[in-house]
């Protein structure tokens, strides 16, 4: 059934996702998925996202999307906690003022905008939801120094009065969130805008809104979670404010160690909390699993293990005796026995960036295979396909697909 | 096989619920489809699928308070204006919508127009309204006329029936699907549960025999002695939503994308990798039978060929039957034979016969189904759920994956003795992500550009993978509309040969690197020395991949997991081969999803 329009007094119903991007700063993860289907704890981003909007009262939602569509479309499918999912595709990754556009024609009256690849607290789309009463646009206003993706703001009162595309940290201590609530009228703004330099920002829309004059944007200041994955190791983060702030469905064991039903732990096996096993994964004899370690699901951790600070997406299999901290690995990989990632800190360069201090043991993208006795130095990034033969160690970036061998 | 669906107390919402209804029921057929309102008795029906139909409503613009309707899988006469359901007798005091085959229909048709009737189509249903209508002549009321014609049908029949003057639905089912649905007030019947499930979870699962009275506020069940009976009310779980395509050009695409998670499902709590065993805690208690018979139709009797495979292979005569051929000519059997029947919807007519005939002589049966409650379900001793979420593309594609797993379960569980079954369990744990990888990668699409045009699709393999060629050319020719065969690799040369040109694709499933993988490279230069180009479907582990012209690659696994993988590459091969042709996929000509008639 299709929403009905919404009247402008009552609280959006609908929501637009932002679920199109490949997330470049995440690669190689991202190889085979967009960044919002990357693994935050045991699930992808995407799903804590829906799950803050369905939780706010959110019945319709509309999922842009784009690189590796895919894989979106064939996770969620038509529904998701019985609420009705309209796909729109974005053919090219334009912006997100651009992505907004794809999904026009499936929205009446006001309506929710997240981005698909952040975790929120469903409090900030609630707060958003309900403040946005007289106003054509309203933004949630965090106060930090993390959030200059999406432009820094000057706020009077509840009015945003500028948005600053790219400030400098230091000067501005109040930033847009990217929890947006929108009237009509913003698909009017986007239209007298064109794409430059290949985006087409949502920013852009609502800086213009301000400078018209006769359009009020709204500013909602808030202090509840709100997290970004920005670089790999973001996601080692994400998983430890999760499992810390027990967001995490699965039938909890004891207050923070969550074993989903169908999985299987071995009784000699140590689950230290915080720590998530998805269905149908597997803890062998003597491994210790946690804190702060997601098993996705149908994942194998081999007998005496040792993990802790560790994400292992779903359908890998780590090795026997194994130790690793601060990894992140992707889907369906098989590592070897013995193998070591001992953790970080690091020197990580991402696209002739330098990040130094990373906390990071190493990145394993999808379907890596890894022989006996590798060892990962600190910040080791591994392409996905790679193989690495017996007892290499692994030092800065192996590209997809290339073979290693001692 | 066809669709039938009916609504009474929903006042003027009864036209947009019968449509709504019909359309979920698509899947059952689309040759035509046809609406009869009460009280005013308006009948629309038209040829083609539902669009035509709903044009036709949205010009008409009928009114009504309660009504019938029925989608169309032509059995009898062609698919045209005429045969559409609903029928009517001669004066529109009755009309009637069925499903199934009326055995009898000639000779009560020579009895009608002996007495006078003038027929107006070529269907075997036409014979009801007017039977109906002869009774009501009699002085019959509607009710004993509803139940003195249904007392003279042989066959198989789901029928749901109004009559002019009196507000209910009548209904009766032998041998066809027919639920009911018990909503607020008001009261649903259909062949299946999507048809109504957006306006009510409350079901009732009609058994053969029964009849039903639906009144605006109230129903009766009846049984075939017109006494009623009391029946139970289940509460179904699934949803209507989750029957969309998820913005898929093709429900088939979106089902083969979907089959990591459906694989993922069916093996789910069924093995324990820890301690190595294989479990389906719903046939726990069965002994090792003496002997397996398979019988399955189409796409279900090719996993019924690689079920019997891999249990000869663990020493258990078995042996897969087409069910058309098993009920007419039984093959015998001991009374420690297992008959197991494979069937997605659990309502495919040959298959529930072939099942009634074991069950007849005396053995236990087993149904392998995608279907929770389905007939095949309810009716054998034992059912076996394969999980693998609702499947609307005609062509078989993630219920097969989920069948072969099924199959492996089925055989673990059923053979007794001690195994190691780690390296079984951990291939069948990683089918999801080897199926993933595929849909990752997959050459398919791109191979369909230089095949497009050519004569036929030869489809060769040995083992387990017989059934992957069988499965690969039914799929073929079924959506693309392609001549294409699959044959045993070694029987190529006992007569298949001689079709073998350079304008004919060869596609050898090479899975491992034993001695059937050895002969089939055999196979594979006896083809090319015909001319023929060759596609080896492998995992790397034997020379196919150096012989052959194309290879549509494959992760390495165990023997019993390759031909699920293996078989999807085929079902890309084949939808982006019907996708380029321009072919109705999901709803090909002639076909229907799960065919009730015999």
């Amino acid at each position: 059934m299709p929403p009905i329009p919404a009247d402008d007094n009552d609280p959006p119903s609908s929501a637009v996702v932002l679920a199109a991007g490949e997330g470049i700063r995440l690669r190689p993860l991202t190889a085979n998925r967009p960044k919002p289907m990357l693994p935050a704890g045991a699930r992808p981003i995407l799903e804590y996202v829906l799950n803050a909007l369905i939780d706010t009262g959110i019945n319709d939602i509309h999922l842009v999307v784009g690189y590796q569509a895919k894989r979106v479309r064939s996770h969620f499918g038509p529904t998701y906690r019985d609420v009705p999912i309209t796909y729109h595709t974005q053919a090219n990754q334009l912006g997100s003022g651009h992505a907004l556009l794809q999904a026009r024609d499936g929205l009446d009256g006001t309506f929710l905008l997240v981005n698909g690849d952040q975790i929120i607290d469903t409090r900030i789309v609630e707060a958003v939801s309900s403040s946005h009463t007289e106003t054509t646009a309203t933004l949630a206003i965090v106060e930090g120094q993390n959030a200059v993706d999406y432009g820094a703001v000057r706020l009077d009162g509840d009015r945003v009065t500028e948005l600053i595309e790219q400030p400098i940290t230091g000067d501005f201590r109040l930033f847009n969130a990217g929890v947006y609530a929108f009237s009509q009228q913003i698909f009017e703004t986007l239209e007298t805008l064109s794409v430059e330099r290949g985006e087409l920002p949502l920013t852009a829309a609502i800086q213009q809104l301000i400078e018209d004059g006769d359009h009020a944007v709204g500013g909602v200041r808030t202090d509840h979670f709100w997290m970004d994955a920005t670089h790999p190791w973001d996601l080692l983060t994400l998983t430890r404010e999760l499992l810390s702030r027990g967001w995490v469905d699965d039938p909890p064991g004891d207050d923070t160690t969550h074993v989903a039903d169908s999985a299987r732990v071995h009784p000699d096996a140590t689950l230290v909390g915080p720590v998530v096993i998805d269905s149908d994964a597997v803890i062998e004899a003597g491994a210790i699993v946690g804190p702060y370690v997601a098993v996705g699901a149908s994942a194998t951790i081999g007998a005496g293990a040792v993990l802790r600070d560790t994400v292992v997406d779903t359908d890998t299999t780590i090795g026997p005796n194994t130790t690793a901290s601060e990894a992140v690995v992707g889907q369906g990989c098989e590592l070897g026995a013995n193998l070591t990632v001992a953790g970080g800190p690091a020197t990580v360069v991402l696209d002739e960036d330098v990040h130094r201090n990373v906390a990071l043991g190493g990145v394993i993208a999808d379907r890596v295979e890894i022989g006996g006795g590798a060892t990962l130095e600190p910040g080791a990034l591994i392409g996905p396909e790679a193989t690495i033969g017996h007892g290499v160690v692994v030092h800065g970036r192996i590209d997809g697909g290339s073979e290693v061998v001692r | 096989m066809c669709g039938i669906v009916g609504c009474i107390g929903r006042g003027n919402d009864t036209v947009d619920v019968l449509m709504g209804g019909l359309r979920s029921l698509e899947y059952r057929g689309y040759d035509s489809a046809g609406i009869a309102l009460g009280p005013s008795m308006n009948v629309l029906r038209q040829s083609g699928e539902l669009d035509a139909l709903t044009e036709v409503v949205d010009t008409n613009d009928p009114t009504g308070t309660y009504g019938i309707g029925h989608t169309r899988w032509s059995t009898h006469g062609p698919p045209t204006d005429r045969n559409a359901h609903p029928h009517t007798d001669e004066n529109g005091r009755v009309a009637v919508v069925h499903n199934g085959i009326i055995e009898n229909y000639a000779e009560l048709k020579n009895d009608l127009e002996a007495a006078g009737v003038t027929f107006s189509s070529d269907t075997d249903t036409e014979v009801v309204p007017h039977l109906i209508a002869q009774a009501l002549n009699d002085g019959d009321d509607p009710e004993l006329a509803f139940h003195n014609t249904v007392d003279r049908l042989q066959g198989s029949y789901a029928i749901a029936a109004i009559i002019d003057g009196e507000e209910t639905i009548f209904a009766a089912r032998q041998g066809s699907p027919l639920v009911i649905g018990v909503g607020d007030n008001c009261t649903y019947l259909a062949s299946d549960v999507p048809a109504f499930v957006e306006h009510t979870r409350d079901v009732i699962f009609l058994e053969d025999g029964q009849r039903v009275h639906a009144n605006t506020d109230s129903y009766t069940i009846l049984n075939d002695d017109r006494e009623p009976v009391e029946v139970s009310v289940e509460t179904v779980s699934y949803t209507a939503e989750e029957t969309g395509k998820s913005g898929y050009d093709h429900y088939m695409l979106k089902e083969i994308h979907e089959q990591p998670t459906a694989l993922r499902q069916c093996f789910s709590g069924r093995g324990d990798a820890l301690d190595g065993t294989i479990t389906l805690e719903e046939i726990d208690e069965i002994p090792q039978p003496d002997a397996v018979q398979f019988v399955a139709c189409g796409t279900s009797y090719h996993a019924a060929l690689y079920g019997a495979s891999i249990l000869r292979e663990m020493g258990i005569p078995a042996e897969a039957y087409l069910a058309s051929e098993y009920a007419l000519s039984p093959p015998p059997l001991s009374l420690g034979t297992l008959v197991v029947g494979i069937t997605q919807s659990g309502e495919t007519a040959d298959t529930l016969a072939a099942l009634r005939d074991a069950q007849s002589r005396g053995v236990t049966t087993l149904a392998l189904t995608n279907t929770v409650n389905s007939t095949a379900a309810r009716e054998c001793d034992h059912a076996v759920y394969i999980r693998a979420g609702p499947e609307i593309g005609v062509a078989a594609t993630k219920t097969f994956s989920s069948q072969l797993v099924g199959c492996n379960l089925l055989a673990e569980e059923l053979v007794e003795g001690q195994r190691d079954l780690r390296p079984l369990i951990e291939s069948l744990r990683g089918l999801p992500d080897d199926v993933q990888s595929i849909l990752d990668s997959s050459a398919a699409e791109s191979l369909v550009e230089d095949y497009v045009d050519s004569d036929g699709y030869f489809f060769i393999g040995r083992g387990t993978n017989v059934a992957v060629a069988l499965e690969g050319a039914l799929k073929c020719k079924e959506i693309s509309y392609e001549h294409a065969e699959g044959f045993p690799a070694g029987e190529l040369k006992h007569g298949p040969l001689a079709l073998v040109t350079s304008d004919t694709p060869v596609f050898a499933i090479v899975t491992g690197d034993d001695e059937r993988a050895q002969k089939t490279l055999g196979n594979i230069k006896e083809v090319q020395a015909r001319g023929a180009p060759v596609i080896a479907v492998t995992d790397g582990e034997s020379a196919a991949e150096e012989i052959a012209d194309e290879t549509l690659m494959i992760p390495e696994t165990n023997e019993r997991a390759a031909p699920v993988l293996a078989n999807v590459q085929l079902q890309l091969f084949s939808y982006y081969l019907a996708d380029a042709l321009g072919q109705p996929i999901d709803k090909p000509r002639n076909l229907a999803k799960s065919v009730t008639v015999e």
